[in-house]
């Protein structure tokens, strides 16, 4: 029982990251903009995260610094891409490199340190514990005790899902993307709604970055998102933004992840259980391609 | 309903000595002068190009003139955006419809004016039961709950007029809405104008079909290249002088072709049939032939199997059934470069199919020549010979008039009609017995489009067999020896031009084998 | 002409935003930079490093600027530079052959390891339609891993403490001319032949249609499929060719983190050269040299070598930006020209039809 706890529990740490940027990609996913910017957007956010909580001696400051390092590249997205119509892809690309310099300067700079910072001064984020929850059987250890950030997760999944497909700014949001000439000719214009967009999916980067250097592990290393932003690219893709779809393709990832540790115990090198979420990607990228080219056959030409 | 002194009180909106020129020096609109009164129903005709869409463009704030002014209930207006064009009273349908397919009627009508409640959700009840409202109000016959994307293409305009409805506009800009519909759909439509107009809106309806126009409009404006020619009551008007003053000659359709016998079938398609991935049929049964110096004409509205016809000629998509026969060849499976041995291709869009507009004009000159024309590689084709090539585009650049700043300036910097010059000689010069010509006048200026017509001609003279799709009827009749009608997919009349009539054809396009001669 | 301008500009205000940075900071911008191109720049000895340290970026510079060019998005060049520089070292260790001929076999096998791993994606790609985008992000992770193990596993170096592969034989080292290392000679060849294949030949013109048009270049009869196939396994090729230098001129042997130092230079590179090949030769050079003088510029200035990091992300946003801030200019220019100029045809016309 003990090991299926643990396993799900890992499941479910390895997924938060990837889903909170999942989550603030399907925005943009909706809105039609090629977002590629998850990676640096975390990146960013983790070290900014550190840096916070180290300087200010608190979580919530690491946190919060989090979101504004995020936001910062997301303002930077809705310049170039939104203001200055540059092409999506290429900006997302330059602030991924962008931020790969940025942090790895920074880390040096304020730190001192190469590749590592891992000082005892970082406040790390609580995880909560309900005692009464963590009485009931099988459950209560999975439901109780987790990262605060993996409830914010769970609440920012609901919350999206609303917003998306109950409210007045989720209708026009997937009007940007379906069809953005009817969004502008109905008195609404859809870069509004892009611009948007690209600022939630920057504020919930930021939460998914915050969680990677000050929950799932206390310390920031260099290029420390290692793939989880183009991870979750593949997860919207996957299922067409939807956030319970997000949060399912997410969770699968996270015991691809929780594989790879099993694995290991079977003697099976590190390196290579190091690879399985991104194999599982590809994996899963397989299954999608055959789904779409079984749709394209329907609407050929 | 909304309560106003007389049906015809005057000039609700003036335009004044409107002028547009659209870059690099088309001047679409040249001192247009024109009225609309308040609950008239107005209409706008003239030729293709007659600058009718474009002066309803400036009205709704979607252009913006470069001389003249806009008084709208006796006040200087400049929207600049059509959302202000809308606050104000004014929305206009456009040709090509611009729903979301993904939503439902309801929401998009409600779409940018959606009724909330304090968390920011849709009030779904409300919602439905104003659309419902109006569309009772109006007798529209619609289910708010559909999908757009089920409905019929009529249906989804009548969305496009209730959304304006929702937002209560009292000026309606129809541009073509008869384009797209069936001939039993029309009726309804006119008779909701009808509607509309009685409860006090005014509607500006752009076409170019005069019996539709008499039959509808209260007053009609006539547009020709751009300059007003008048303005006449509807009552009282006849088509063929509405013709007259639409085309400015009193004749409409004119062959240019001189007779000649055709010689052998240079191309055939036989029992051609093809069913998209969801089991719609969008060809059926097409057979056709053409032989040499004859040039066929295919009409027929848009959306009936042309561009599938073009795209299983060309080889882009796979025909379920059928065969296509090119100067002997059996090509119905043959790779797209086999297939251009024998045919050369006019497609109908400049920019994606027929060039790459930051490539150089050499570059969009050899495509094709460069697999089949040996003179322009060296090294077993290896290597391109750029020499070579620059001659070859020196010799189409003067063998088609074509204007450019030099060889090396990307195709973009040309205008439209020296593009479409640099494509029509690359095809031309491939020598290909077959010539498929997609719509080749298409967004041209007058001048490009008798120089396009005058090298088909010439092709069909020297013995080219031509098949040409096209919009325009009176580019059919000008040009054709024999007219073929897509309907629905299929071949609904194949026709000599001299036994053709152009009621007859239109009739054809609109119903099919229901069409009575 | 508006090229250079553009990359001017964008240099001068890069360099100019880093200066801001460092102003910030409390250190001298204009001692730093002095020092920065005093040991990229100013010595031969400089020079010949900065040359050297040029190679790999400007390979998968130009193996991200030929892909992009040509429509395959291949984000692969990471992956490939190990697989290459993996093959080369394989062959190295278990191959003895007299130089000439061991130099050439261990640039082709680590072309042929760059290709493998670019064609594998090709495959998933033509088989499957798995876009070639993510799968090459995902084979970039899987390859630097695959390394790893290699190196701490089957081939580690016993004597060694860290994970790195044993040297590879003699006859495998690029040959070195004084200061200057023979890798330098493939790099400049490799553009050579990059811009002749892709300038004057028939298949490097049907790239470049592809690329720009796809339609287009299939409707005018290019092989689209196979072009796309024979691009991917081009830039493979020119990314494991990196690889393979990088191990026969540096360090010999397989080290550890040997390919994440090159991990977005070569897209970086080509998005800044916009895919232009000349372009890639320049901005590679450029960007060696500030990461080379970077490192100088450390030891005298207290600047972090890091910097050159920053700088470079800068100068990529710089001229993404001013790329196309150019561009509306440029196109508002002309707009406005030539509706100045409609209007005077215009006038021309009226008052020709008024006279007569």
């Amino acid at each position: 029982m003990n090991v299926v706890t643990g396993l799900i529990n890992g499941a479910i740490s390895g997924a938060t990251p990837i889903l909170l940027a999942a989550l603030g990609g399907a925005y943009t996913f909706y809105a039609g903009v090629f977002n590629i910017a998850m990676e640096g957007m975390l990146l960013m956010a983790a070290f900014c995260a550190v840096w916070g909580s180290f300087t200010f001696g608190s979580w919530v400051a690491g946190v919060l610094l989090a979101i504004a390092g995020s936001l910062v590249l997301a303002l930077i997205f809705i310049f170039f891409a939104v203001f200055l119509d540059t092409d999506e892809f290429v900006t997302g690309i330059a602030l991924n490199i962008f931020t790969l310099g940025a942090t790895t300067y920074l880390l040096r700079q304020s730190f001192g340190v190469k590749g590592v910072y891992a000082g005892p001064g970082i406040d790390p984020i609580p995880s909560l514990n309900f005692p009464l929850v963590a009485q009931i059987p099988v459950v209560g250890p999975i439901l109780s005790g987790q990262n605060l950030m993996v409830y914010v997760a769970v609440l920012a999944t609901i919350a999206s899902a609303f917003l998306v497909f109950r409210t007045r700014f989720g209708l026009r949001l997937r009007a940007a993307g379906y069809n953005a000439a009817s969004l502008d000719s109905s008195g609404v214009p859809s870069n509004r709604l892009r611009a948007y967009s690209l600022l939630l999916c920057g504020v919930l980067c930021g939460l998914g970055g915050a969680f990677l250097s000050l929950g799932y592990v206390n310390l920031f290393s260099e290029n420390m998102s290692a793939g989880r932003g183009w991870i979750s690219l593949a997860a919207i893709i996957l299922v067409s933004g939807n956030p319970w779809g997000v949060a399912i393709i997410s969770l699968l990832f996270g015991f691809a992840d929780v594989l790879g540790l099993l694995l290991q115990s079977y003697q099976v090198p590190s390196q290579f259980t190091a690879m399985t979420p991104y194999i599982a990607t590809l994996i899963a990228l397989y299954f999608y391609a055959r789904r779409q080219r079984k749709e394209r056959d329907y609407a050929d030409a | 309903m909304t309560d106003h002194p007389s049906p015809l009180a005057p000039d609700l909106i003036r335009m004044r000595a409107i002028v547009k020129v659209y870059p690099p020096n088309v001047l679409a609109l040249d001192d247009v002068t024109v009225s609309f009164d308040d609950g008239e129903i107005h209409a706008l005709v003239g030729e293709n190009g007659a600058g009718k869409s474009t002066l309803m463009k400036v009205l709704y704030g979607l252009i913006h003139q470069d001389g003249g002014e806009i008084l709208y209930q006796d006040r200087s207006v400049r929207f600049r955006t059509p959302g202000e064009a809308i606050a104000a009273g004014i929305g206009m349908v456009h040709q090509e419809i611009v729903l979301v397919n993904e939503y439902t009627v309801w929401e998009n009508i409600v779409l940018g004016a959606e009724p909330v409640d304090w968390l920011g959700r849709i009030d779904e009840t409300r919602s439905r039961q104003q659309v419902q409202a109006i569309i009772d109000q109006f007798h529209f016959d619609l289910d708010p709950d559909a999908q757009v994307d089920d409905i019929s293409v009529a249906a989804r305009q009548k969305v496009e007029i209730l959304k304006l409805l929702y937002r209560k506009v009292s000026v309606l800009i129809l541009d073509e809405p008869t384009a797209v519909l069936t001939p039993q759909e029309i009726p309804q439509l006119f008779a909701e104008l009808r509607e509309l107009r009685d409860e006090g809106h005014t509607i500006i309806f752009i076409s170019h079909r005069l019996e539709e126009v008499l039959a509808l409009s209260d007053r009609v404006t006539v547009l020709r290249k751009g300059r007003l020619v008048a303005t006449v009551p509807a009552a009282g008007t006849t088509r063929a002088e509405l013709a007259e003053l639409m085309v400015g000659r009193e004749v409409l359709f004119t062959s240019r072709r001189t007779p000649q016998e055709p010689g052998e079938v240079v191309f055939a398609v036989a029992g051609l049939r093809y069913e998209d991935g969801r089991g719609r049929v969008r060809l059926k049964d097409v057979t056709l032939q053409v032989r040499a110096g004859e040039l066929v004409g295919v009409a027929g509205v848009e959306g009936n199997g042309q561009f599938e016809l073009v795209n299983a000629i060309t080889g882009l998509l796979k025909p379920t059934a059928g065969t296509i026969e090119v100067a002997g060849e059996d090509v119905t499976a043959a790779p797209v470069l086999e297939r251009r041995r024998h045919i050369a291709y006019v497609p109908q869009d400049r920019g994606r199919m027929g060039g790459s507009l930051p490539a150089s004009v050499v570059e969009n000159a050899i495509m094709t020549h460069h697999r089949l024309n040996a003179e322009l590689v060296r090294w077993r084709g290896l290597l391109l010979d750029n020499g070579a090539a620059r001659r070859f585009t020196d010799r189409l650049a003067e063998a088609f008039a074509v204007s450019m700043p030099s060889r090396s300036s990307p195709l973009r910097s040309l205008s439209g009609g020296n593009q479409q010059k640099v494509i029509l000689g690359r095809e031309l010069l491939l020598d290909s017995p077959f010539i498929l010509l997609d719509q080749p006048t298409r967004g041209l200026d007058v001048g490009s489009i008798e120089y396009v017509h005058d090298q088909m001609l010439a092709m069909r003279g020297a013995g080219r067999a031509l098949l040409m799709i096209s919009a325009n009827l009176e580019e059919i009749f000008m040009l054709a020896d024999r007219i073929v009608v897509l309907h629905r997919g299929e071949i609904v009349a194949d026709v000599p031009v001299e036994q053709a009539s152009i009621e007859q054809i239109g009739r054809y396009m609109l119903e099919g084998n229901d069409a009575t001669l | 002409m508006g090229k250079f301008l553009n990359a001017a500009l964008g240099i001068v205000i890069a360099l100019f935003i880093g200066a801001l940075i460092m102003l910030a900071q409390g250190y001298d911008p204009l001692a730093s930079y002095a020092a920065l191109f005093q040991f990229s720049l100013g010595s031969p000895y400089a020079l010949a490093t900065t040359l050297k340290n040029a190679v790999p970026l400007v390979l998968t510079g130009l193996s991200a600027a030929i892909a992009f060019a040509s429509g395959p998005v291949n984000l692969g060049q990471p992956g490939q530079l190990i697989m290459g520089a993996l093959a080369a070292t394989v062959g190295g260790l278990y191959l003895d052959l007299p130089p000439w001929l061991m130099i050439p076999v261990l640039a082709l096998l680590a072309m042929a390891g760059g290709a493998l791993w670019s064609g594998l994606a090709a495959l998933l790609r033509q088989a499957f339609q798995m876009s070639e985008f993510i799968v090459t992000l995902m084979l970039n992770i899987i390859a630097d891993y695959f390394a790893l193990w290699v190196i701490t596993g089957p081939l580690k170096d016993a004597t060694a403490y860290s994970p790195m592969t044993p040297p590879i034989a003699r006859s495998g080292w690029l040959p070195e001319f004084g200061d200057w290392n023979s890798a330098i000679f493939w790099m400049l060849a490799a553009v050579a032949l990059m811009w002749f294949l892709y300038n004057r030949t028939r298949a490097g013109y049907e790239w470049r249609m592809g690329g720009q048009n796809s339609l287009f270049a299939r409707l005018g009869g290019c092989p689209v499929n196979r072009n796309f196939v024979l691009v991917m396994l081009l830039t493979g090729a020119l990314a494991g060719l990196a690889g393979g230098l990088l191990i026969m001129g540096g360090p010999h042997r397989f080290l550890r983190g040997l390919g994440a130092n090159y991990a977005w230079d070569g897209v970086m590179i080509a998005i800044v050269a916009n895919n232009s090949i000349i372009g890639t030769l320049f901005y590679g050079l450029f960007f060696s040299a500030i990461q080379t003088g970077a490192l100088g510029m450390e030891l005298i200035t207290d600047v972090p070598s890091e910097i050159a990091l920053v700088l470079q992300g800068v100068l990529v946003l710089v001229i993404v930006a001013s790329r196309e801030a150019l561009h509306k200019v440029a196109d508002r220019l002309a707009v406005r020209r030539r509706a100045a100029d409609a209007a005077k045809n215009e006038r021309a016309v009226a008052q020709e039809i008024e006279r007569g």
